[in-house]
């Protein structure tokens, strides 16, 4: 039909056209004899075929209610006011049909006519699979659909297989024959991110991009990935070239935490436009989807809302009175419900095992507590009452091996204007065995305020920083099988900060703050302070995760001056300093845990002398090689220096006779002290009185 | 080595200068009394009085005969170096930045701030016969700077040509046989603050407040060198026997007060000549370090800074043992 109209309208219009060429003779239109249509309708009035109208146009208001109850005519009216009610909130219902069987009984599915497609789709989305009573179940479909699912042909087809898109090796940084670890530099407000390889003996820059994010970026906990802030949303970068890897569309996404095994991240935009129910979105990193979202939190709490288990099986979240345990990979909750936990506070992961460590505030006469909760089979396995509680603190040691638990407590409790004052504060250090039997737990106390706590990442020491700014001290404790902690020692130093190098043994003390700036690096074997050293102002230390470099940064957002970061070695050498207007943040891209048994590991430590000469000739090599280089740039530069010198040395000799007339012919053009000393120099001595002493002689 | 402390100045040092032979020490300061020292010994000399306010620079004509002093008075003055008499004072509108005796002293050069309502300005005045008179004679030669304000000068080689370093870091060459530019360049980003001669007077060496002190040819123009520091640079000299240069200058003095000595950086700093790498720090002032000049044998310096004192420093055996590695053929 389409097509004939369309034929008739080109006729017409051809046919005017020659009207008013020539009246007198009608032209003959007929096709010459022989002629082939060869343009299709497509080609010759696609703007017109594009207004045709198609069946769908107007099916797509109409929705298929089936599952309705069937009735009679009698109580066909009522059946009637019910749909109404029920679909009527998505929208107005222009039309409606009730099919009707042969002896008036309605036939149990309805066509239900919206106004615009948008209410029939969202009347889908809402009733579809609801019941309407125990017999009966909504299934609604929009009219178009039966459509689509008329025309699945009988026979299945294999799909098409894809191209393989060859995936950029995301790994390769680990691949450096020489394990140079690589760190991310933040410069301005997270605009422009450098990638550097810390190689020997300089390090080389690997990728530098201006505003690769707005506002900073984080390297996943593998190392794999680094994510960037944009406006639209969170975006991941991997492979040798740092192409994108990944995109999550989450408007102003401020916050992001990954899971630890890299399957997931959650994005949390507190004041983006994706609806309240989507604040928080949980997404799958290696297929880019949207695996659950939530609510935003009620009332403030601390980042990351969402914790997860080592393995990427669970994930919790902490509310009132309340700990919502989910699950993946289904994202609901663990055996459909929360655990109820009335005056939970606060709570965090064993970073090695499905263990999770809550602690319960104190009321009125039930004390405080501390519990370790096996999942999922939700077992506590140990638990600890405490009593006059203030706060606690939750520190697992990062094998895994021991939880410590910092409590404040008080001696006094005074209720002033409804805020609760303590008085008399002391510390408690709560230290649970997790590898012996029946988690025998330890405690060490200490009466002054406590500035840090630290675990040796590796191994069974920890260090607590503590006294008041006056009188600083720190002291280190090693965890015993079968009885109390021991002090090894106890240093002075004005330092507030601790940092364990994450192969344990070495340590580094700072003191950050306006005025602050010390460093001290200490080997906990023996105690010896390896070396003593200063970074004024700094504002963050961060070591490689390797163990064998510390970075000391001052990031131009606490101080305006003096901004960048040094490089040390874990012994305090100083190995590079660098200024950077700018210098915002500074990160070692992480490392995945080490693929060797300990075995292994421990064999490598007792050869290592074997290794040793090879990686120092190595080092040698590199280092004559760049010394090398160095003096070669330096021989070129002198080079060119001596050109420029003699043509200035030959305009100066032939100045000479005009310089001479200048000074009334005295020659000034050497040194005077060359000059002068041989010929003219007189000898002047000069006395004079230094002191003049009285004694009495007897 | 222990440096000479030379304390006679109540205020800020602004400018210091050695005599040709080196047995002179000259500075000037923020209160109105220019001093002259022995080098040697740290002994004051004397002082020179007259100027009502902030000297801002001085120069010391070739034969010690001479002194010229430039200040925040508006005057320009010149004194009899043997008797600290004050021969001639030339009044001027506004306050006197720079001044300096030609190669030959035959002819003096000075500029004034653009300030109250008038002009930075350029004079060349003749100083052949230096009596009274000069203070009612009218300049040689004077022109105008239209653009942003001459803060440092020096005199080019043979009486022929003067260097300006302006406020938003322009240097130029003006030829003083017809008061035109040579040449005009812009290698610094902000204020020049001095400028200094290499011994031979074919290379210059200026210092900037945009952090860096640049090496070049006095008469191209064209850039040598670059060293550069995390500071502004107030001064900057070459030395007269070896490849060194040393740097000063420190945190602006306006926001001194709220930094310490440690974040200042008001160390002396030096650097090879040839390739921009520093080499040694020299500490000592609790100020930024405004000015600095070596001893013409070359084997101690003078830096004098905002907290008032002129320090004295001689070098040890070891700066002058000390060698970079390169191919010497």
């Amino acid at each position: 039909m389409a097509k004939k109209k369309g034929d008739e309208k080109v006729n017409q219009t051809s046919h005017s056209d020659n009207e008013e060429q020539n009246f007198d003779e009608e032209p003959n239109f007929e096709d010459p004899e022989g002629f082939v249509d060869d343009i299709t309708d497509e080609e010759l009035l696609a703007d017109l075929l594009e207004q045709k109208p198609k069946e769908s146009d107007g099916y797509e208001n109409v929705v298929v209610v089936d599952g309705c109850p069937q009735v009679g005519p009698e109580r066909l009216e009522k059946l009637q006011s019910v749909i109404n009610k029920i679909f009527g909130k998505f929208g107005g219902i222009v039309n409606e049909y009730y099919p009707t069987t042969e002896n008036g009984l309605t036939t149990g599915y309805i066509f239900l006519e919206y106004s615009n497609p948008q209410n029939a789709a969202e009347a889908v989305a809402a009733t579809n699979n609801c019941k309407l009573d125990k017999q009966h179940t909504f299934l609604v479909n929009l009219f178009t659909d039966f459509k689509k699912y008329e025309n699945i042909p009988a026979e299945w087809e294999p799909p098409a297989p894809q191209p393989l898109k060859v995936q950029s090796d995301l790994q390769w940084y680990l691949m450096d024959p020489d394990a140079y670890d690589q760190f991310l530099v933040g410069v301005g407000t997270g605009v422009a991110l450098q990638v550097w390889q810390n190689a020997l003996p300089e390090p080389t820059l690997l990728q530098e991009r201006p505003n690769w994010t707005e506002t900073y970026a984080v390297w996943s906990p593998l190392g794999t990935y680094l994510a960037t802030f944009h406006w639209r949303g969170v975006a991941l970068w991997a492979g040798p070239k740092f192409t994108q890897f990944q995109k999550f569309y989450h408007p102003e996404a401020r916050f992001i935490s990954f899971s630890p095994c890299e399957n997931y991240i959650v994005t949390f935009s507190p004041s983006g436009d994706r609806g309240d129910d989507k604040k928080l979105i949980i997404w799958d990193i290696r297929t880019g989807q949207e695996k659950r979202s939530f609510p935003p939190p009620d009332e403030y709490v601390t980042w990351p809302i969402f914790r997860w288990s080592k393995d990427d099986r669970f994930f919790a979240r902490l509310g009132t009175d309340v700990l919502s345990v989910y699950e993946t990979p289904g994202f609901g909750l663990l055996d459909k419900k929360s655990i109820k936990i009335p005056g939970i506070r606060d709570f965090c992961w064993s970073p090695t095992d499905n263990v999770l460590a809550y602690w319960v505030a104190e009321e009125k006469d039930v004390p405080a507590r501390v519990t370790l909760l096996e999942l999922p089979n939700r077992t506590e396995t140990r638990s600890k009452n405490l009593f006059s509680v203030a706060d606690c603190k939750i520190h697992w040691q990062k094998s895994g091996d021991y939880l410590c638990v910092k409590v404040d407590r008080y001696s006094k409790l005074k209720k002033d204007k409804n805020e609760l004052k303590y008085s008399g504060m002391y510390y408690n250090f709560e230290i649970f065995h997790m590898r012996e039997k029946q988690v025998p737990v330890d405690s060490v106390e200490i009466k002054e305020p406590i500035q840090a706590f630290a675990w040796e990442p590796v191994g069974s020491k920890f260090a607590i920083i503590h006294g008041d700014q006056a009188n600083i001290q720190i002291s280190f404790y090693q965890v015993n099988t079968g009885q109390a902690p021991t002090l090894l020692k106890k240093l002075g130093g004005s330092f507030n900060h601790v940092f364990w190098s994450p192969q344990g043994q070495f340590v580094v003390l700072a003191n950050f703050g306006l005025t602050g700036g010390a460093l001290e690096f200490l080997d906990t074997n023996d105690f010896t302070i390896m070396n003593v050293a200063d970074h004024y102002q700094m504002s963050g230390i961060e070591w490689d995760p390797t163990g064998r470099y510390v970075v000391t940064g001052v990031s131009s957002l606490k101080c305006k001056m003096d901004c960048g970061y040094y490089i040390w070695s874990f012994q305090g050498k100083i190995l590079r300093r660098v200024m950077k207007e700018g210098f915002a943040q500074f990160h070692w891209r992480p490392r995945p845990p080490t693929l060797l048994s300990e075995k292994q590991q421990k064999d490598i430590k007792k050869n290592l002398k074997k290794y040793y000469p090879q990686f120092e000739s190595k080092d040698r090599m590199r280092s004559t090689k760049a010394s090398k280089e160095l003096v070669a740039k330096r021989t070129e530069q002198m080079k060119r220096y001596r050109e420029f010198r003699e043509s200035a040395s030959q305009q100066w000799t032939e100045q000479r006779s005009r310089r001479l007339e200048l000074r009334g012919y005295v020659d000034t053009d050497q040194l005077p002290a060359a000059a002068g000393a041989d010929e003219h120099a007189v000898e002047e001595i000069v006395e004079f009185f230094v002191k003049e002493e009285q004694t009495v002689i007897e | 080595m222990k440096p000479l402390m030379l304390q006679g100045h109540e205020r800020a040092i602004t400018q210091i200068k050695y005599n040709r032979e080196g047995d002179l020490l000259f500075s000037a300061a923020k209160d109105s009394k220019p001093n002259v020292w022995w080098s040697l010994n740290g002994e004051r000399l004397g002082t020179f009085n007259g100027h009502g306010g902030v000297v801002w620079c001085l120069d010391v004509d070739w034969q010690s005969i001479h002194l010229i002093t430039g200040g925040g008075d508006s005057s320009c003055r010149l004194w009899d170096l043997e008797t600290g008499k004050n021969i001639a004072t030339i009044k001027t509108n506004s306050s006197v930045r720079t001044c300096n005796f030609s190669y030959s002293a035959y002819q003096a050069a000075y500029t004034t701030d653009k300030a109250m309502g008038h002009p930075c300005e350029v004079f060349i005045i003749d100083t052949r016969t230096i009596d009274d008179s000069i203070s009612s004679a009218s300049s040689i030669l004077k022109w105008e700077i239209t653009d942003s304000k001459v803060t440092s000068m020096i005199w080019g080689t043979l009486d022929e040509t003067i260097i300006t370093g302006h406020e938003a870091g322009d240097l130029i060459q003006w030829d003083l046989r017809t008061g035109k530019k040579i040449h005009s360049i812009k290698e610094h980003s902000r204020q020049i603050n001095d400028m200094q001669l290499s011994r031979d007077g074919t290379m210059f060496i200026t210092a900037s407040k945009d952090q860096t002190a640049k090496l070049f040819d006095t008469s191209s123009l064209e850039l040598l060198k670059e060293y550069k520091t995390e500071r502004p640079v107030n001064s900057a000299a070459l030395s007269p026997i070896l490849d060194h240069v040393v740097l000063g200058g420190g945190q602006d003095a306006m926001e001194v007060t709220t930094t310490s000595t440690r974040q200042g950086k008001f160390d002396a700093r030096f650097f090879h000549l040839v390739f921009e790498e520093e080499f040694g720090r020299v500490k000592g002032h609790f100020g930024p370090i405004n000015s600095l000049a070596f001893h013409p044998d070359g084997r101690s310096y003078a830096s004098g800074g905002e907290d008032g004192y002129v320090r004295v420093q001689s070098f040890d055996q070891a700066y002058f043992d000390y060698t970079f590695d390169y191919n010497r053929d």
